[in-house]
């Protein structure tokens, strides 16, 4: 505690006439089975402050984020608002301080309406009943207030995520937020919306809102924060002033080491067509026919706004839902994919974009999810392999640097990123030839990024072809050997590396210009 | 393992708490009928776990057990059909039953509480229409045929008058052998606990999970169907109203006490015996022990099973929060 | 939990009107029409089935026959349907008298309303037709007292004693056992022992109906106490359930079983002796006369029915002496071997 208490008195001196700060956090530890996620962190917080927490997968951030909305406990440490000691025992303690969070996953009853969500667990009521007219009334306040333009009646599931997104601020706003958390708010947003959602945060901040933003984008940080703390493996890495918080700056204290510039593409010579897709449609988008070809050992990016067809174009090829008509060849030969067990049987993988839904089975462990794909191949008359399941698991966690106490946790207790890295393992441990990603590296901190770039290209020059769908810019421009880019449903072009530029992409992207496609 | 402590320890203290109040409980001729007992709802009951595991639900297999426990008897003495095809005919209908469930679950996405809840209605109304309501049974016939119901083995240096192990002991060793390699060694019953707790990651991964869930829904109308025969095998007499009424409550209540969540994904097979065996000891309880009145024999089983399911999810905690604790140091 | 109410009560519903949805031409021909509706479905009833066919034909009438599943809510709706469809007269073997006094009094406003088997003498019904139950279970008493002369220890099995039958016949036998008079409102608490005259009657163990229970049941008692005497099984199915268990425990013969209702295990029993004997029922008989009763009583024909409402079909007593001569008859009438025309 005192030694807690020093360290503070170093970071930040206190002057006499200051008051307290608005949010203050002293020595917290917090251990789940296995791990100890926090080991003793500080953290404070000024009204109308613009925060950035950062910190690799794993380090902790999520953990203290919930410790502050009143969503977990902690084992130690002390946690002050307005310079009292408090301890929520639920998030409805913390609103009553003035403090929300907003999760890395959505949270939102998506059968319900706008106005219905936004007051969730809190209803106006008049004569015992929902006064829906209220509900309504206020929610638009809010919706304006976030800048969003949709009906309080609309349906949450009708809405796209970012517009989601912004419910959740309104949602956050409502409850008198003084200090409002986000945890990684734009890894599932267009380009677009997370500039709407900047200027909805800057403009919080204006207005007196402590404002706690998680992020691994470093730009965004770069943008937004007036000041960066960085957590590593649990504990105060540092801290940075905005003048300070340079890329470099930020990814050394994260990793504790320099990491040199990502992207290390080499020009590499690519083998024979990998992957044909002829006029193949899909169900969401039948107007339009995709054509193109992925030579093994290249590595194609697929570039787009978000709701663009880019994912439903991998599930199809994937044969998650049945392509309407339209062929394919695997190496030279047709191949009919009508199912995900006849992808992988044509030497396919795909890593989903939505990794709890689609790509992990949350309560089962580190190495039965990372066999799972596999199981069939490695199997001994229908019997498990136990010998080979747990030497490729091992191999692969200790490859990927996946952080988990053993092979043995169950995945749900993994950070966001390392259980990326295991549904990349999954398939990996496939050896496929043909290698759909969709959005990578989501959620994954920058070292854990440059693995996984490192992976695509070692699995580049081992032959295997790459089309991976990203919404980061620079991912696309840094890892593609050529791009595609969709707009509404349509292949609107393809640009050759050396003409990846963000405008070129921009402008295919937005369907403002169309190229043709070339496969070469 | 960590998984049954639970169970296994409310099943002892029940046991050792008989073994106090009555005299009888102890005696090698009620041992003995207990093991029977077991072995009959444990058959079923392991049975509907598959299904429990691949988080769907059963509710035909009392009518499953009225259909095939009639239908035998009722093909052999009343149809006078030849034996082997009596059994053949059972087996099959058992397992079609099964596929048909899992096909209607599967293909046309109908959700397994309604099919089978169809099932349960179908069943026993087929059975009461073939059979006329009439009471079935082999009356003085079939005596080798029902030795596999009532048969019993001698335990070495024990008269067979006093005790023997009853011939069902062996089918649910065997059921419950088999059933446990299933899930834990082959790569199946790794399917059907990864698509139990999220089939569509199971399907990304190139799983057939249609296929899975058929299997499991025929493998649970099979013992179903196995269940059938042994209880009319060891009854001899059944009448087609009541035979198997509410038998898959009380498969699904000793499946839930034996660790298989109704969320799918979690179960072990040894968990479901000891659950079978423990809700058997509660019902031969109650009769044994004088002073505990015999019509309060629901609320005694439903206060177990909920402090069965209770103690497990102690159990988990206190786990949880030891280990925990041990990664603070 | 509420969505299963429903669900259950509308099933109910569903599976009355289809049970209800019997012969549909009836009633063309112009002739009376009468329906017979039993309280649960069971083997028993299948004889009376007979009865009633017969009764249909030696008087020229109609009759549809109803098996509602579902107790008391499913009897209703099959009663409110034949209502909608309109019957001369409806014999009913009532499910729940104490509940169900009103929808019975409806139906006797609109049509004429006999019970048979089980009445509900607090409903305007004309007339009761059945056994007194009380009285065959005093029958049934002698029977025991005959299997154990010296006396012993007795153990009752029955299905439920909620319904009338099998409480007035447990508490029959009881009362014929310790010799108390007669006294059909009588009700010792199921689980406590009585005693008197020599016998012991340790307690009654209930099975909701089920075999498997009631074998189990048997069982235990054999657990609890090796020196029973004998085993009363009140319902059909209780003398089987006995009887496999003790054969099982090869106590066949050692432990006497006095029996109720005409289950062929429980009459090769009596055959072989291992059954001391058997009350049974005349469910023939009930269909029959219901029948009869209603075709007179349609044409405002008093005459059957007595002073104090009830028409006894006595129960009668089988033992090894009458057993074959019986079956013999009871075969030709559930049609299982032809009668000799
Ligand atoms: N409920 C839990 N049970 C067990 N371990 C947990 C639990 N929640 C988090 N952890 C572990 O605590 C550590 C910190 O996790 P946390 O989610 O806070 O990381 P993070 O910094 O938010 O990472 P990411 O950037 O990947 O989201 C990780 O090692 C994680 O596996
Ligand atoms: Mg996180």
């Amino acid at each position: 505690m005192s030694d807690s208490d020093q360290q503070q008195g170093l970071r930040t001196p206190k002057k006499s006439a200051e008051p307290p700060d608005l949010l203050r956090v002293c020595g917290v530890t917090k251990s789940f089975p296995g791990v100890k996620a926090l080991k003793g962190v500080d953290l404070h917080l000024k009204a109308g402050e613009l925060l950035a927490v950062i910190g690799e997968n794993g380090a902790g951030k999520s953990t203290l984020m919930k410790i502050l909305a009143g969503v977990q406990d902690y084992d130690e440490g002390e946690v002050l608002v307005d310079g009292l000691t408090v301890r929520f025992k639920g998030v409805e303690d913390a609103f009553d301080k003035g403090i929300a969070l907003i999760h890395q996953e959505l949270n939102l009853a998506d059968n319900l309406d706008v106005a219905a969500n936004i007051f969730l667990g809190r209803e106006p009521r008049k004569a015992g009943l929902l006064d829906k007219a209220r509900m309504r009334r206020e929610s638009s306040i809010f919706l304006d207030r976030v800048g969003l333009k949709v009906s309080p009646d609309q349906i949450v599931s009708d809405l796209t995520i970012g517009h989601q997104q912004m419910i959740e601020i309104a949602k956050a706003l409502s409850v008198d937020a003084r200090v409002l958390i986000m945890d990684e708010p734009t890894s599932s947003l267009s380009q677009h919306e997370t500039e709407q959602l900047f200027k909805v945060i800057k403009d919080l901040a204006s207005k007196n809102v402590a404002i706690v933003y998680i992020s691994h984008r470093l730009s965004e940080v770069r943008e937004l924060a007036d000041r960066v703390t960085v957590l590593r493996d649990g504990d105060n890495a540092g801290e940075l002033f905005r003048q300070e918080a340079t890329h470099d700056n930020m990814v050394r204290l994260m990793v504790g080491r320099d990491i040199s510039k990502y992207y290390a593409l080499e020009p590499r010579s690519h083998g024979a067509v990998a992957l044909k897709v002829d006029k193949v449609r899909t169900i969401q988008n039948p107007k339009h026919a995709l054509s193109f070809e992925i030579k093994s050992g290249e590595i194609v990016g697929v570039a787009g706004l978000v709701g663009a067809g880019r994912t439903e174009m991998l599930q199809t090829l994937f044969g998650v839902m049945p392509a309407l008509d339209g062929s394919m060849e695997v190496q030279g030969h047709s191949v009919v994919i009508r199912s995900p067990i006849q992808a992988i049987q044509n030497g396919l993988a795909l890593v989903p974009e939505d990794r709890k839904q689609q790509g992990l089975v949350l309560e089962m462990a580190v190495r039965e999810n990372m066999s799972l794909a596999s199981l069939g191949r490695d199997q001994n008359k229908g019997f498990l392999n136990h010998r080979r399941e747990q030497d490729i698991s091992r191999e692969m966690v200790a490859e990927m640097k996946i952080k988990t106490p053993s092979d043995l946790q169950e995945v749900q207790y993994l950070s966001g990123g390392n259980q990326q890295k295991v549904v990349l393992g999954k398939w990996l441990a496939m050896k496929p030839r043909v290698l759909f990603l969709d959005e990578p590296t989501r959620g994954i901190d920058v070292g854990a990024k440059q693995d996984i770039y490192k992976l695509m290209e070692k699995l580049a020059e081992e032959g295997v072809a790459i089309l991976f769908v990203s919404s980061e810019m620079e991912e696309i421009i840094g890892m593609s050997d050529r791009a595609i880019v969709m707009h509404e449903g349509k292949l609107t072009g393809t640009l050759m590396r050396d003409e990846l530029t963000e405008e070129s992409v921009m402008q295919l992207a937005t369907g403002t210009q169309t190229k043709p496609i070339s496969n070469n | 393992m960590k998984k049954i402590y639970g169970i296994l320890g409310v099943f002892t203290v029940v046991f050792i708490l008989t073994a106090i109040m009555s005299p009888s409980f102890l005696t090698p001729y009620n041992m003995e009928r207990l093991i029977l007992r077991t072995s009959l709802f444990g058959i079923i009951s392991i049975g509907v776990a598959f299904v429990i595991i691949t988080s769907g639900i059963d509710l035909s297999i009392g009518s499953i057990i009225c259909l095939i426990g009639c239908g035998l008897p009722w093909l052999l003495v009343k149809m006078t059909v030849p034996l082997p095809l009596a059994i053949l005919i059972v087996v099959t209908l058992s397992l079609l039953i099964g596929l048909v469930h899992g096909v209607l679950i599967t293909k046309l996405k109908l959700q397994p509480f309604v099919v089978t809840l169809c099932g349960l209605l179908m069943y026993r109304g087929i059975t009461r229409g073939f059979t006329g309501d009439q009471t079935q049974g082999f009356g003085k016939f079939f005596s080798e045929l029902r030795w596999i119901g009532v048969g019993k083995v001698a335990v070495p240096g024990v008269p067979i008058d006093t005790f023997g192990i009853p011939v069902p002991f062996f089918l649910l060793l065997m059921v419950a052998i088999l059933a446990s390699i299933f899930l834990n060694r082959t790569i199946y019953g790794r399917y059907l606990l990864a698509l139990g707790c999220n089939e569509q990651a199971a399907r990304y991964s190139g799983i057939n999970t249609d296929r899975m869930i058929i299997l499991a829904y025929i493998i649970c109308a099979a013992m179903a169907g196995l269940g059938g025969v042994l209880f009319i095998l060891d009854g001899n007499s059944a009448q087609p109203v009541v035979l198997g009424n509410f038998y898959e409550l009380y498969a699904i209540a000793a499946a839930v006490l034996g660790g298989c969540s109704l969320r799918g994904g979690q179960g072990t097979i040894i968990g479901v015996v000891i659950g079978t065996a423990l809700m058997q000891v509660l019902r031969n309880m109650i009769t044994l022990v004088d002073w505990i009145p015999t019509h309060i024999e629901y609320a005694v089983i439903g206060a177990v099973i909920l402090a069965g399911v209770v103690a497990d999810e102690v159990v988990k905690r206190i786990s949880a929060s030891r280990r925990a604790a041990a990664s603070r140091l | 939990m509420r969505k299963l109410i429903i669900l259950s009560a509308a099933l109910a519903v569903v599976l009355g009107g289809i049970t209800a949805c019997g012969p549909r031409e009836q009633g063309k021909s112009g002739k009376p029409r009468f329906a017979f509706v039993t309280n649960m479905p069971a083997s028993f009833w299948v004889i009376a089935k007979k009865g009633v066919e017969k009764a249909g034909n030696d008087f020229g009438v109609e009759t549809s026959y109803h098996m509602p599943t579902g107790n008391a809510a499913g009897q209703k709706s099959v009663l409110e349907n034949l209502l909608a469809r309109g019957v001369d007269g409806i014999a009913v073997s009532v499910s729940d008298p104490a509940n169900q006094t009103d929808i019975l009094d409806k139906i006797a406003k609109k049509t004429i309303l006999v019970t048979v088997d089980a009445d509900a003498p607090d409903s305007e019904r004309l007339v009761y037709i059945g056994v007194d139950n009380y009285t065959a279970g005093r029958q049934c008493g002698k029977l025991v007292r005959e299997a154990l002369p010296g006396g012993g220890k007795v153990m009752i099995f029955v299905g439920s004693v909620d319904q009338d039958n099998g409480r007035r016949r447990r508490q029959g036998v009881i009362d014929e056992l310790v010799g108390r008079d007669s006294d059909p409102s009588r009700f010792d608490p199921i689980d406590k022992g009585v005693t008197g005259n020599g016998y012991e009657i340790l307690g009654t163990l209930t099975d909701q109906g089920d075999p498997a229970r009631a074998k189990a049941n048997a069982e235990d008692t054999l657990s609890r106490h090796p020196d029973i005497g004998c085993m009363v099984g009140l319902f059909a199915y209780n003398p089987p359930a006995i009887m496999e268990a003790l054969s099982q425990a090869n106590k066949l013969n050692k432990v006497k079983i006095v029996a109720f209702d005409e289950d062929n295990d429980t009459l090769q029993g009596i055959i072989d002796g291992t059954v001391s004997g058997t009350i049974v029922q005349n469910p023939y008989e009930y269909g029959y006369k219901s029948i009869e009763v209603l075709v007179a009583l349609n044409k405002e024909d008093t005459s059957l029915i007595p002073e104090n409402k009830f028409i006894d079909i006595p129960a009668r007593t089988i033992v090894k002496e009458n057993v074959v001569a019986f079956w013999d008859d009871l075969k030709i009438k559930t049609g299982e071997t032809e009668a000799g025309e």
